[in-house]
């Protein structure tokens, strides 16, 4: 049987051959078993199809809150008791202060040491000067290797500390 | 017994970074300047004038070469620099010493422990600045500001024999 024939037996089956074709198709049905068998099992599969058109509905037998407010009921039983709190022993205490302490601790003592190295006992980095004034217009410059610091202030010209041409600034007092 | 010697080992480094700045602080103020035989120390303070025209006057006395090279390494260069005052004096630890080094240039030093100054300066009786600093021997605190046309002064801070 080709796949042409087999097509022409659906179509029979669904009703959608001409009525001349029909006519042809039932008395090929009759003298063709193959065809024959087609059809019947064509017929079983559309029948065991339509039980599943309309799937029956399975109506809970309480309403769908109630029903999982049971669910939750019992895991909420079921569930282990929540662990008591471990009592706080020394050991955790000391483990919790301590340790991060001790951290820090070997942190400054490994800067310590390299500074002590490195410097050879003296201050790596020399204390900055501080300026103190309401001032903000006084600048410092450091040079440690000219080993000096200029605090240069930036007074107008006219509130002279040292004036040259007045005898009372820079000439000796 | 692993956690025991775990706390041991924690105990022992910070008794140790807290023993070890302690030490050094205490040996580094034993060794300052300020702790010598005499109790005191000696500081120069000089006020210079830098300016880049040639002068002619001879009664200007011309600065310490070494400070001029000093100066003239830094942002703060001028031609010619010019010692106008000099003044020497003596400071035991914690002494203020008023120094007058122009008429209108008072200096104020106070000799700190641990190497360091506070160097004041007052102008026309006013307080001017005032920088406390590290000052140990071969290092100059140096103020300074502009003066008249386009020069400047400088008060040189020092510590000498």
């Amino acid at each position: 049987m080709t796949e042409e024939q087999q097509l022409k037996v659906q179509a029979f089956l669904d009703g959608e051959l001409p009525e001349s074709d029909g006519r042809e198709m039932a008395a090929w049905l009759a003298s063709d078993p193959d065809a024959s068998a087609l059809l019947g099992e064509l017929k079983n599969t559309r029948s065991a199809l339509k039980a599943f058109d309309s799937p029956p509905s399975v109506k809970l037998p309480e309403s769908r809150e109630f029903y999982w407010s049971k669910i939750k009921r019992e895991i909420e039983r079921t569930a282990p008791a929540t662990a008591p709190e471990p009592k706080a022993s020394l050991f955790h205490w000391f483990r919790r202060v301590l340790m991060p302490l001790g951290t820090v601790a070997a942190l400054a003592l490994v800067g310590v040491v390299a500074i002590h190295t490195f410097s050879g006992g003296r201050h790596p980095m020399p204390m900055a000067a501080n300026v103190m004034l309401g001032d903000p217009g006084a600048l410092t410059y450091r040079d440690d290797a000219q080993d000096m610091t200029v605090v240069w202030l930036s007074y107008p010209a006219e509130n002279k500390f040292a004036e040259k041409s007045s005898s009372d600034t820079l000439s000796p007092k | 017994m692993m956690r025991s010697g775990l706390l041991r080992a924690c105990f022992l480094l910070m008794a140790a970074a807290l023993l070890l700045p302690a030490a050094s602080i205490r040996a580094q103020s034993s060794g300052g300047i300020y702790g010598s035989q005499s109790g005191t120390t000696n500081f120069e303070a000089q006020l210079i004038w830098g300016t880049n025209e040639k002068q002619s006057d001879p009664k200007l006395k011309p600065a310490d070469p070494k400070l001029v090279e000093k100066l003239q390494k830094s942002p703060f260069k001028w031609n010619y620099y010019f010692e106008m005052h000099k003044e020497n004096f003596k400071l035991k630890l914690n002494e203020e010493k008023t120094v007058t080094m122009s008429r209108n240039c008072v200096i104020s030093v106070t000799c700190l422990k641990d190497e360091q100054v506070k160097f004041q300066l007052i102008g026309k009786g006013k307080l001017a600045n005032t920088v406390t600093q590290e000052l140990p021997k071969g290092r100059l605190l140096i103020t300074g500001g502009d003066a008249e046309n386009s020069t400047a002064w400088f008060v040189v801070l020092k510590q000498v024999e």
